[in-house]
C-alpha cells in the first residue's frame, strides 16, 4: 500500500462519489444479489484457496462497495484498508463471475467502482500509484521520453532492415491505415517486439505507423481507480489518431489495453455514446485476418509440431470477444492444438491480471497461490508450448511455469508468426556479396 | 521479505525474488542468482552489462531501456538475451542489485 498519510478520511468526498455512482444499476445490482454462489465456484481465487467462502465474489463486493453504501459513505481509514485487501489483493477484475451471476451483476465493476472510492482517500497499491506518476509525467507508464521511444524505433528498424528488405518504422504517417500502439514495456525492455511487429507489417504490405505521442496503449490507472487520469491516459492516443486522421488504431498483443482503448476508455475520456472516436483493433483480429486473407503464409515446413495451448487473456477473448480468432491464428500454427478446460470466454484469469502483477512483490504470493487453478489447467492440456496474446499473462504463466515446474514454452503470436511465416523473394535480405557482384 | 545466507553474506529479498536494497549488492549475490536465472557460467560480458546496469541505477535511480544497454556495452539485442535469457529487463536487473522495474514487467 502507498505510505498513504494517516489522516481521517475525507467523508464528503467519499458520499459524492457513492452518489455519482449511485445510478439504477449499481443500486439494483447490490440488492439484487440473493447469496446464490454461483459466482464463487467462478473465482480462481476462491478455488484455489479451498473454497474459502471470504473470497466469493459476493462476499467481496458485499464487504467493500456494498458496505460503503450502507454506511452512506461514513467509513474510516481502518475499513479502507481492509478493503484495500480485497479490492486489489482477492480480485483482478477478470469479470469471470459475471458470466455466472444468475442476475448478470456486473461484480467487476463494483469492485473497480470500491478501487476508485479507495484511490480518492490516496489508498492505492505503491506499483500503481508509481505507474501513475510516470503516465502523468510522460503519458506512458515507465516514464520514457519521446526521444528515447523514437530512437529506440529507429534502432529496431536498422537492424530488422538487415533480416527482412525495405523495412521501415514510419512515425506519425498522416493517412495511416493503422496507428500501431503498444505496451510501455515493449520499447523499454523488449525492443524486438517492435521489430517483430514490424516484419509482419512489413511482409504484409500493410499501411501503418507508430505515433510519437499517444503510443502506449496501457492504462494501468484504470486498474488504479484513477478515473481522470485513466480518461488522460486514453484521450492521449485517441487525440493523436484524430490529428494524423488515422482509420484505426491497432492494440499490441496487450490485454487491459483493448479494454482501456475499446471499451471503458472512452467512458473515462467523456466520449458520446460510449464509442472510442476511431475504431480499435487488437492484433489477434488483425493476425487472423492477415493468414485468412494470405497475406501472411507460413512455411508448411516450420509449423510447430509441439503439443501448443492457449492462454485466453481475460480482456481479449471474455472481454473482448476474439476467442474464436485466437484459435484460428493457432490453426495456421500449429498441427497439435489442445484446448485448456474450461475455455474461451470461460477460460480461467492467469491470476495476474487487473493490475496485480504491477503491484510487484505486495501480492507475489498471493499471485502463486492463486495461479495454482491455471497452472492446473496448463498441465492438464501436456502442451510444451503455451500461446497467449497478452504480456500479462505472459509475465503470469512464466512464473507460474517456475512455481510449479510446469516444463512448458510461453510465446506471444508475434514471436511465432515471425519465426515461421514466408518471407517472399522481394524482402528477402540482398546477400552482400553478390551486390558486391553486381557493381 | 525473506532472509537468505549465501557464502556468509545476508541478503533480504522480496517476494519477487529481488534484493530489497542496492546497497545490500556483492558480487556473491550474482553468483546466487545466476541459475535460477538460466546462467551456467558468468563471462566478463555478464559483468559488463551488470556493471552498465548498476552506474545508470546509480545515476538515474532506475534501470536504463535496453537501447541504453545496447548502445553502452556495444551488445547486439540478441546477444544480450543469449547473456541473460530471463531478458535484461527482470533477470540483468535481479542480478545487478536494482529493484524490479516499475509497470507491466
Amino acid at each position: 500500500m502507498s505510505e498513504s498519510i494517516d489522516k481521517p478520511v475525507d467523508v464528503q468526498q467519499i458520499k459524492t462519489l457513492l452518489e455519482a455512482n449511485n445510478g439504477a444499476r449499481i443500486k439494483t445490482w447490490l440488492s439484487i444479489c440473493s447469496r446464490c454462489g454461483l459466482c464463487a465456484e467462478s473465482c480462481f481465487f476462491y478455488l484455489a484457496n479451498d473454497r474459502d467462502p471470504r473470497l466469493s465474489p459476493a462476499y467481496k463486493f458485499k464487504n467493500t462497495l456494498g458496505l460503503m453504501y450502507r454506511k452512506k459513505g461514513n467509513v474510516d481509514r481502518e475499513f479502507l484498508k481492509k478493503c484495500y485487501d480485497i479490492i486489489w489483493g482477492e480480485c483482478t477484475t477478470c469479470k469471470r463471475c459475471s458470466m455466472y451471476c444468475p442476475f448478470g451483476i456486473d461484480i467487476a465493476t463494483l469492485i473497480a467502482t470500491a478501487r476508485s472510492i479507495c484511490f480518492s482517500q490516496g489508498i492505492v497499491p505503491e506499483g500503481l500509484a508509481r505507474t501513475s506518476a510516470n503516465y502523468r509525467e510522460t503519458g506512458n507508464q515507465m516514464g520514457m521520453s519521446t526521444e528515447d521511444f523514437l530512437e529506440t524505433c529507429q534502432w529496431m528498424a536498422e537492424e530488422t532492415a538487415e533480416e527482412i528488405r525495405g523495412l521501415t518504422i514510419p512515425i506519425d504517417k498522416p493517412g495511416a491505415k493503422y496507428m500501431y500502439t503498444v505496451n510501455a514495456r515493449e520499447p523499454m525492455f523488449y525492443p524486438q517486439d517492435l521489430a517483430m511487429a514490424a516484419q509482419i507489417f512489413t511482409v504484409a504490405e500493410e499501411d501503418w505507423t507508430i505515433p510519437s505521442s499517444g503510443w502506449d496503449c496501457t492504462n494501468l490507472a484504470m486498474f488504479a481507480g484513477d478515473k481522470a487520469l485513466a480518461g488522460h491516459v486514453v484521450k492521449l492516443m485517441y487525440d493523436k489518431a484524430l490529428q494524423l486522421g488515422v482509420e484505426k488504431i491497432l492494440i499490441t498483443e496487450c490485454g487491459h489495453a483493448y479494454r482501456s482503448a475499446a471499451f471503458e476508455g472512452p467512458y473515462f475520456a467523456g466520449c458520446t455514446g460510449g464509442k472510442p472516436p476511431v475504431e480499435i483493433v487488437h492484433s489477434v483480429r488483425l493476425f487472423y485476418e492477415y493468414l485468412r486473407d494470405g497475406r501472411i503464409k507460413i512455411d508448411p515446413d516450420k509449423i510447430l509440431t509441439e503439443p501448443v495451448t492457449y492462454q485466453d487473456p481475460c480482456n481479449v477473448s471474455r472481454n473482448g470477444g476474439l476467442w474464436e480468432e485466437g484459435r484460428k491464428i493457432i490453426q495456421f500454427l500449429a498441427e497439435d492444438f489442445r484446448d485448456m478446460s474450461p475455455n474461451r470466454e470461460h477460460n480461467h484469469c492467469c491470476g495476474g491480471g487487473g493490475g496485480y502483477i504491477p503491484m510487484g512483490p505486495e501480492f507475489k504470493k498471493r499471485r502463486m497461490l492463486s495461479g495454482r487453478v491455471k497452472a492446473e489447467q496448463i498441465r492438464n492440456t501436456g502442451a510444451k508450448i503455451v500461446i497467449t496474446p497478452c504480456h500479462n499473462c505472459f509475465d503470469q504463466v512464466n512464473d507460474l511455469n517456475k512455481e510449479y515446474d510446469l516444463n512448458v514454452r510461453v510465446l506471444s503470436f508475434k514471436e511465432i508468426i515471425t519465426e515461421i511465416m514466408i518471407v517472399p523473394e522481394k524482402f528477402q535480405p540482398v546477400d552482400e556479396e553478390e551486390a558486391g557482384d553486381d557493381e | 521479505m525473506a532472509q537468505i545466507e549465501y557464502k556468509g553474506k545476508n541478503f533480504e529479498i522480496d517476494e519477487d525474488g529481488f534484493i530489497s536494497s542496492f546497497d545490500q549488492w556483492c558480487p556473491e549475490w550474482v553468483d546466487y542468482v545466476k541459475s535460477s536465472e538460466g546462467i551456467s557460467e558468468l563471462t566478463e560480458e555478464h559483468w559488463k552489462v551488470i556493471h552498465v546496469l548498476q552506474d545508470y541505477y546509480k545515476k538515474h535511480g532506475i534501470a536504463p531501456m535496453v537501447r541504453i544497454l545496447t548502445k553502452v556495452t556495444g551488445y547486439k539485442l540478441k546477444y544480450i538475451y543469449e547473456l541473460f535469457p530471463s531478458g535484461p529487463g527482470k533477470g540483468a536487473c535481479k542480478m545487478a542489485g536494482l529493484p524490479k522495474p516499475t509497470g507491466c514487467v
